[in-house]
């Protein structure tokens, strides 16, 4: 066959399954999108997405998508400077959570900040938490969906890891009182920090990406439970039913022989599965296999791992520039414009674009929708490299490129 | 009949239409102008992002318009439609021609259209999509279109039995060659064709131009299908059904052996007892039920649940939300091959789910 039928390989083509393009917005030239993508029902009634920016300089962009087909930025924000990131965000009602990680240990600001988005054109900042510190690079990830305690991946500044790259540890903070946030419980990979009893846990042989947390994911379903991607150290189950004294439940390790980096876990309740997904962090495909788990959690005490969300080959997708590999989940908030689904999982791929499965025969995982955006303009990569997916209680999917593309709203037909 | 139809109805959270490539499946009569029609077709500029499963490149059906790229059994014409031949069959075809679009090796077509071969029994290709988990996965059958010519279609239908088995499960008939015959005769070759197959809306193609538009969406799309849609995909013979207080639908047609009628129901039914009536016809006269589909009140349903079935397979049960527009009740059409409406009738009747037959 002619190189030139295999539209998969050409990064400039757009594939699509079952979804349909309504609107792509670019974010003024700044269309590099982290893992933060949460949406407000402002007191107006209007649909305002908050997206993190993957890097400086930009902090976060607020796109008016009650209209999807017509989205319309209202607000982007910069960072005090370039040595650090945004990366994560969180709405709860009319109350935005950021994430602030820093290129480099002891820099600040580093932790996170909240802020007053009632007038969402004019974020009011409420409280910055600092988690700066000598070994500490601030928070890279957060979870806060019950507008009274946020879960995060975070250094601080008493946390000596004992490898450099484990300092972002599981941290608990109670928002209750906005202006005082405080810290009410910790956990960590057992052996991580200067000074456990336990030996260090072993290194990842290929790459050594870190026994640090990426994801923590708690839903009121099970609010004594966490569910927690520790990259390097796998997928954890903790018991936060005493959140000053969180309990391992269970570790689900498989790597190696697969190369670490666990980065979120998600339960769902009906059918008693976890989603695991991997992160990809290699370009071309030089770390593939990394996948989508779908989990057995009927004991939660043993995870048993019993599919994969199947993906396209390898041999069309790994070099068609950049990353190819799993990496987010629309995770199910339990938050009022979130959509919440037992049977389908949207997952985004990199330059595997945004893809839906039916999870309802867990056995076989079955994909059902897909949508991968021609390269958009100035892309570093060639390619697109989708980071981040979110779905609507509309049923609209928002997904966002990790560099240059911005914001491709889509319409699902399942 | 299928596993799937004695399944009990499984919420999947999946629109059991709007997620799946719609397939429309053409046949038609030896010389009734197919590859005419095709040619035609695979030309036509409402045909981008189309895929054609054709039997074999036609020698001049596509010739020099291969202009982006060909291989032995894919093209990609220019007005980006992509036309294959069909492999050793056509289950293995569209699996490949599936993994293809999966894996982003070719054009990412949003629908299909499957030439059947002029002998061919249209009810096994209706049943692979039916039966095959991976082909009913990413696909829905669409409508069956048969092409009938005006000047032999009579004499075809006289002495064949293919011909009349494409007519009776034909979603939308198409006469070809009308220009070539006296209007006494296509007026008998229509009064033919709607004695055989009533449902199906008749259409005159002259020298294969006909606008894809009319060979699509003809199925159900979507389950917030409207009351047009639904009434279109399930015929005039239900929208002739009496309306309330009977248990006995319309008029009963009988052409060359062949038998259309619907069942109306005056009560919900549940899903086991039809599940059994069905069972017992599809065991005992699978190969005579020609086509079957419905919209069925099932006790515990909030919407109605549609079913069709060729023979005796039968695709999965689909739930629609609400009766929106439509009216509650279930309408059960039947095209058979001698299964008189009686038979069917006692047989529901037996379990229940039916009351006293209305007089006629």
């Amino acid at each position: 066959m002619n190189s030139s039928m295999i539209a998969g390989s050409r990064p400039d083509r757009t594939l699509s399954l079952n979804m349909t393009l309504l609107s792509h917005h670019e974010l003024d030239g700044f269309g590099g999108v982290g893992e933060g993508v949460a949406m407000q029902i402002a007191p107006d009634g209007r649909r305002i997405m908050w997206l993190a920016h993957e890097s400086a300089p930009k902090n976060f962009s607020a796109v008016d998508v009650s209209d999807p087909r017509k989205p319309r930025m209202i607000v982007q924000t910069d960072l005090p400077h370039a040595q650090m990131r945004s990366n994560s965000l969180e709405v709860v009602g009319n109350i935005l959570a950021v994430a602030y990680q820093t290129t480099k240990v002891g820099l600040k600001p580093a932790g996170f900040e909240l802020f007053d988005i009632s007038i969402p054109e004019q974020p009011r900042s409420i409280v910055h938490f600092d988690a700066s510190g000598p070994y500490s690079r601030g928070a890279h990830c957060l979870w806060f969906v019950d507008g009274e305690t946020i879960h995060m991946a975070c250094g601080a500044a008493d946390f000596q890891p004992r490898n450099p790259k484990d300092d972002q540890i599981y941290r608990i903070v109670d928002v209750r009182n906005l202006s005082r946030p405080r810290e009410i419980g910790r956990w960590w990979y057992p052996g991580t920090r200067e000074g456990d009893e336990v030996e260090p846990p072993k290194r990842m042989p290929q790459f050594d990406s870190g026994y640090r947390m990426h994801n923590a994911n708690v839903y009121p379903e099970r609010p004594d439970r966490a569910y927690i991607g520790y990259i390097d150290g796998g997928a954890i189950i903790l018991d936060i039913s005493d959140k000053s004294q969180p309990k391992l439940v269970s570790n689900w390790r498989y790597a190696p022989p697969f190369t670490g980096f666990t980065h979120t876990v998600m339960p769902l309740f009906g059918p008693e599965l976890l989603i695991v997904s991997d992160e990809c962090t290699k370009d071309d495909g030089a770390d593939w296999p990394k996948l989508t788990w779908v989990v057995d959690n009927r004991d939660e005490t043993n995870p048993v791992p019993i599919s994969t969300l199947p993906l396209p080959p390898v041999e069309v997708f790994g070099k068609r520039g950049g990353r190819y590999g799993s990496h987010n989940l629309h995770e199910n908030p339990p938050v009022e414009a979130a959509q919440r689904s037992d049977h389908i999982v949207l997952a985004t791929f990199f330059n595997g674009g945004v893809r839906a499965y039916d999870v309802s025969n867990p056995y076989q995982p079955s994909e059902v929708a897909y949508f991968v955006p021609g390269a958009p303009r100035m892309s570093p990569k060639g390619s697109i490299q989708i980071n981040d997916v979110y779905w609507d209680d509309r049923g609209i999917v928002y997904c966002v490129d990790r560099f240059s593309g911005g914001l491709y709203t889509l319409e699902m037909n399942l | 009949m299928s596993s799937d139809h004695s399944q009990p109805i499984r919420p999947t959270g999946r629109d059991p239409f709007a997620g799946r490539i719609p397939i429309s499946v053409i046949t038609g009569f030896l010389g009734s102008g197919k590859t005419t029609l095709l040619k035609r077709l695979l030309r036509h500029p409402g045909m981008a992002n189309a895929a054609v499963i054709v039997n074999e490149f036609g020698e001049e059906a596509i010739d020099h318009e291969l202009l982006e790229t060909s291989s032995e059994r894919m093209a990609l014409l220019d007005n980006g439609c992509l036309c294959c031949t069909v492999r050793s069959d056509l289950q293995e075809s569209l699996r490949d021609l599936l993994t293809k679009r999966l894996h982003g090796e070719v054009i990412q077509f949003d629908r299909v259209f499957v030439e059947t071969t002029g002998l061919a029994d249209p009810a096994p290709v209706v049943q692979t999509l039916a039966s095959d988990a991976l082909l009913a996965d990413k696909f829905r059958l669409d409508c069956v279109v048969t092409l009938v010519d005006a000047v032999n279609g009579l004499g075809q239908l006289d002495t064949l039995n293919e011909p009349i088995k494409q007519v009776a499960i034909a979603d939308r008939l198409l006469i070809s060659k009308t220009d070539l015959a006296s209007s006494a005769a296509l007026l008998e070759l229509r009064a033919q064709l709607t004695g055989i197959n009533p449902q199906a809306r008749i259409l005159e193609v002259v020298h294969g131009e006909l606008d894809p538009a009319d060979l699509i969406d003809i199925g159900l799309n979507s389950r917030l299908a409207t009351a047009e849609s639904i009434a279109r995909w399930i015929g005039p013979l239900a929208a002739d059904a009496p309306a309330t207080g009977s248990s006995i639908g319309s008029q009963t047609t009988h052409t060359r052996d062949i038998v259309s009628f619907c069942i109306g129901f005056d009560r919900p039914l549940t899903w086991a007892a039809f599940e059994t009536c069905m069972s017992v016809l599809t065991s005992l006269r699978g190969a005579d039920l020609l086509r079957v589909k419905g919209l069925l009140e099932v006790e515990g349903e909030p919407g109605p649940v549609v079913v069709q079935g060729v023979q005796h397979i039968f695709h999965p049960p689909a739930r629609l939300p609400a009766w929106s527009g439509t009216e509650r009740r279930s309408r059960l059409v039947f095209i058979t091959r001698g299964v008189q409406r009686e038979v069917v009738e006692d047989l529901f009747r037996a379990v229940g789910a039916l009351g006293v037959p209305h007089s006629r």
